[in-house]
């Protein structure tokens, strides 16, 4: 037999291949030209209408144009997407901010100092028992189209969201307690709770039309996307294009006085940098949660002012301690070691907050303590030095030995059914900061015999596992309202997904006594009686160790200062411009002169304009030569 | 003739072809030079271990603050947890190149399989291998990839699967049209006339002769697979207990490394997935150019 050892297989075939070859080239040589003249043609004309369009992509629209009459627009840049515009469905910070200028509340949060103040309610009275709580509707006030704002719709917004479990997604904390609701005439508003609640001056409900909603039979399928959506807040939204800008229009009509700006626009980026960077170009007028690195590196960029406000956030580490659903069967795929609060706590003492603070937030942060972020105040709750779980390798290894998780060969520590301690880990996975927190707390816990696996997911990934307790460790963060009830809430068995889903649970904390302290201060009136149960509420939380706080982020902002001279911030002292409890930061954002003749950022435009007029001329260069190859072609040959 | 392995003539003579073979790869510049880079960043890759101190890895103890220029104490810079540049892009190439060539593996293996299996047994075989093949080939390799990753568990080998399933349908082409001339050549039908099975030719005669073409196109296959693990890796897919260079970019971009004006931070790790790419395809063309007399010629 032959074996062919170096393989020259191409020999036999390849000359015939040079043949046709040779004969396809000449075959083709007179056809070319017109080919070529027609492709180019085809080229342009395919790439031509993009040019004017280009900039509708980027954050630019036909209304910039206008800019020159003395119109300002607030162009906001945000990453986070619009979960859904559906204000009985939309929870997310970008959501929600976006709910505060459309949609009236009863009432609203003070800009100086977080105090209640009216909105949609001038004056509000509750019954001695504090079960009957009248509220007398603003007079005068109308949706966007024309109809009157009457307490009509404020019954229609809560007994939908009594009656029908999806437009309770949001926020039916507030009225799970609510018996009944009634309007005696068109401007009050009667409720009547179950027991006494004490959140009803700060109801941050968004009220709907109920001419436009009563049409709506399936909450949970509704985005709300028809424009412009019909409101009754300072702005109205008018444009909406998923993942790319949503904007919104001054309501001249509005009953506190037109916003000083006319239009507003979030703008949505697919990372912070790129968001940066049309700030410093001018495309964007305000880029929010900017990483350290990004807030360090604006410092004395020219026209840029930094913002660095309190933040209203805490971030945390779930420890999954055994996911029930609210019927109170096991769901989800928790580790059982984690069910025991003592590894839980061994766990606490393996994480360093104050490195993770100096070393994940740069510094802009404040250590993490009980649950409710030092910027209220009054809540405020710091676990005292003998219940602190301070950072010690040493402290959390001899806790896990006396729990008897002893290692195994491989220095992994073992549970009572012989399980390794192997943890997995769920970050959102385009975040910095997870993935940095991620790394830390992998390699503390490594120390301690427990392997951490690392899994980045989507944010909506995220919060699918979270909801299905589909986790070990789980990073979760949410921005407190001044009334902390909320997300006092999340903690409790009553927050936790109902059997066919739905319900928004944080730590599926799900304790006796928590419980009972979350619902002793929904009803305690007397202010420092129920401060302190929210204190003791905070303490039992932080016994139970379901939920890490590991530190409160600031909130990093920036501006361009050639084109606003400052914005209305919530609170007065180190306040944020953006998400705030309120519209203020938009509603009362300060033009400058500048803003109002020049109109906003032509970079795009010119941009586009000049990609354009370079394509036609390609286009042009290539047709001449195309035409002047082929009146010369006999000549060449 | 089934049995026994090649004469001692044959024996004899490939130790001679190969020879000849380097001889030929020696007079290509590139190749030679693509070669010399892979060896010194395998070396350096695989001895890693061995001259660095992987604690330096470890976020929790690096004391360098983060985003620092190079200077004398960290010649590449500093990460945004303080740790070193130059150490993160070390250790990055393992990670790149172990996916890269398992990935290119795998896809070899695929491909081969499929193509000499189509053009071999031909008629239906050859049909539904195909359809298969072009069915793989005018999927968008990266989406199916991405989808592939989200949906199996994050690891390293999740990658190189992903990769190599969705990569080898240019390799079962490729094998399948060098099959089908072996096969028409007189000594495997004579092979044939003398009884040999399907094994014996493909095993004895088909393989043999396309294994140099594979190898080949191998080659140029870890290139693009590098630069398949490294778009995963930075579209956030990778496995994040380990680096890679796609990681590295990834968490430059998520930091806002480009605002901070860091660009020790995304320079190297896109630089080492240049170089290497281009050695492999260096080395990958230069193969081609000696096994293929053809291209020989005209180069010259």
């Amino acid at each position: 037999m032959t074996w062919n050892p170096t393989g020259w297989f191409f020999l036999d075939t390849y000359r015939e291949g040079v043949i046709t070859m040779r004969v396809s080239a000449v075959g083709v040589r007179t056809a070319r030209p017109r080919a070529a003249v027609l492709l180019s043609l085809l080229v342009v004309a395919l790439l031509a209408p993009s040019a004017p369009f280009a900039h509708t992509g980027t954050a630019q629209t036909r209304h910039d144009r206008a800019a020159a009459d003395g119109e300002v627009t607030l162009r906001v840049g945000i990453q986070q997407e619009f979960d859904s515009l559906n204000p009985f469905l939309g929870f997310s910070l970008a959501a929600t901010d976006v709910f505060r200028l459309i949609y009236p509340t009863l009432t609203t949060y003070a800009p100086e100092d977080f105090s209640v103040m009216p909105e949609l309610a001038t004056e509000w009275t509750s019954s001695p028992d504090k079960l009957t709580w009248t509220f007398r509707i603003r007079k005068g006030v109308s949706w966007s189209d024309g109809e009157p704002v009457t307490a009509a719709d404020v019954v229609y917004t809560f007994e939908r969201m009594m009656n029908d479990p999806a437009a309770a997604t949001a926020n039916g904390n507030y009225v799970d307690n609510f018996a009944e609701v009634h309007a005696p005439d068109a401007r009050t508003v009667v409720i009547r709770t179950e027991t006494p609640q004490a959140t009803m001056r700060s109801i941050a409900v968004p009220i709907v039309p109920e001419h436009v909603w009563s049409g709506v039979d399936d909450v949970a399928g509704f985005a709300n996307q028809r424009m412009p959506v019909v409101g009754s807040g300072p702005f109205v939204a008018t444009e909406y294009r998923p993942q790319q800008y949503l904007t919104l229009e001054a309501n001249e009509d509005f009953w506190r006085g037109p916003p000083t700006v006319d239009r507003l626009r979030f703008v949505n980026f697919e990372n912070s940098d790129a968001a940066v960077q049309a700030l410093r170009k001018g495309d964007i007028d305000v880029a929010r949660e900017l990483t350290p690195a990004q807030f360090d590196a604006l410092d004395g960029a020219r026209d840029i002012e930094r913002v660095r406000g309190k933040g209203r956030r805490f971030y945390e580490i779930v420890l999954n301690p055994g996911a029930t659903n609210s019927a109170g069967s096991p769901i989800g795929t928790g580790h059982p070691a984690l069910r025991d609060v003592r590894v839980r706590r061994a766990i606490d003492h393996a994480v360093n907050r104050a490195e993770l603070v100096d070393r994940v937030l740069g510094g802009y942060g404040t250590v993490g303590a009980g649950y409710l972020p030092p910027i209220f105040r009054r809540y405020y709750w710091s676990p005292p030095e003998e219940q602190r779980r301070s950072f010690s390798i040493e402290a959390a290894n001899r806790a896990l030995d006396e729990a008897g998780y002893p290692r195994g060969p491989d220095g992994i520590r073992r549970g009572p059914s012989g399980k390794p301690l192997d943890f997995e880990f769920v970050l959102h996975g385009d975040s910095a900061t997870d993935a940095l927190v991620g790394e830390f707390v992998k390699e503390w816990l490594a120390r301690t015999g427990i392997r951490v696996r690392l899994l980045p997911v989507s944010d909506n990934q995220v919060n699918q596992r979270t909801t299905a307790g589909d986790f070990d460790m789980v990073v979760s963060g949410w921005s407190v309202n001044p009334d902390p009830d909320y997300v006092l809430r999340l903690q409790t068995c009553g927050a936790r997904p109902d059997p066919g889903g739905g319900g928004l649970p944080d730590s599926f904390l799900c304790d006796r006594r928590y419980d009972e302290l979350y619902r002793r201060q929904l009803t305690e009136f007397d202010e420092s009686e129920r401060v302190e149960t929210v204190k003791r509420a905070q303490r039992r939380f932080h016994e139970m160790a379901t939920g890490l706080i590991l530190f409160y982020p600031n909130a990093l902002e920036a501006y361009r200062a050639d084109r606003f001279s400052g914005f209305l911030r919530q609170p007065a002292e180190r306040g944020v411009i953006t998400a705030q409890q309120g519209y203020w930061g938009y509603y009362r954002a300060e033009p400058t002169e500048r803003a109002r003749t020049a109109g906003g950022g032509g970079g795009y435009r010119s941009a586009a304009l000049a990609l354009g007029g370079a394509l036609l001329l390609g286009g042009l260069v290539v047709a001449a030569v195309t035409v002047h190859r082929r009146r010369t072609a006999e000549h060449r040959e | 003739m089934t049995t026994g392995g090649p004469s001692a003539d044959v024996r004899a003579r490939r130790p001679s072809a190969l020879a000849e073979g380097w001889r030929a790869y020696r007079n290509e510049r590139g190749g030679v030079f693509g070669l010399a880079v892979l060896v010194l960043v395998v070396l350096l890759a695989l001895s890693a271990p061995l001259l660095t101190d992987p604690a330096g890895l470890d976020v929790t103890r690096v004391e360098e603050a983060p985003l620092r220029p190079p200077g004398a104490g960290h010649w590449l810079g500093t990460d945004e947890s303080g740790r070193s540049v130059l150490l993160l892009t070390w250790w990055g190439a393992r990670v790149s190149l172990l996916v890269g060539s398992c990935a290119a593996a795998l896809s070899m293996v695929i491909g081969t399989l499929v193509g000499v299996t189509a053009a071999h047994f031909g008629g239906w075989t050859d049909t539904v291998l195909l359809r298969l093949t072009d069915f793989f080939l005018v999927l968008p390799a990266l989406v199916l990839a991405i989808a592939l990753s989200t949906v199996l568990s994050r690891g390293v080998f999740t990658i190189v699967l992903a990769i190599g399933v969705t990569s080898w349908p240019q390799t079962a082409r490729l094998v399948r049209a060098q099959t089908l001339t072996v096969q028409t050549r007189p000594y495997v039908e004579r092979a044939r006339a003398l009884g040999g099975g399907h094994r014996h030719v493909l095993g004895r005669h088909v393989l043999p002769a396309v294994l140099p073409l594979v190898f080949a196109t191998t080659t140029l296959t870890v290139a693009s697979a590098i630069i398949a693990e490294s778009t995963l890796s930075f579209l956030g897919l990778g496995d994040p207990s380990r680096i890679s260079w796609g990681a590295m970019l990834k968490s430059a971009m998520d930091t806002g490394a480009v605002t901070a004006g860091a660009w020790w931070y995304l320079f190297p790790p896109g630089l080492g997935i240049a170089v290497v790419v281009l050695a492999f395809t260096l080395c990958g063309r230069s193969l081609e150019t000696v096994l293929n007399p053809r291209l020989r010629g005209e180069g010259r």
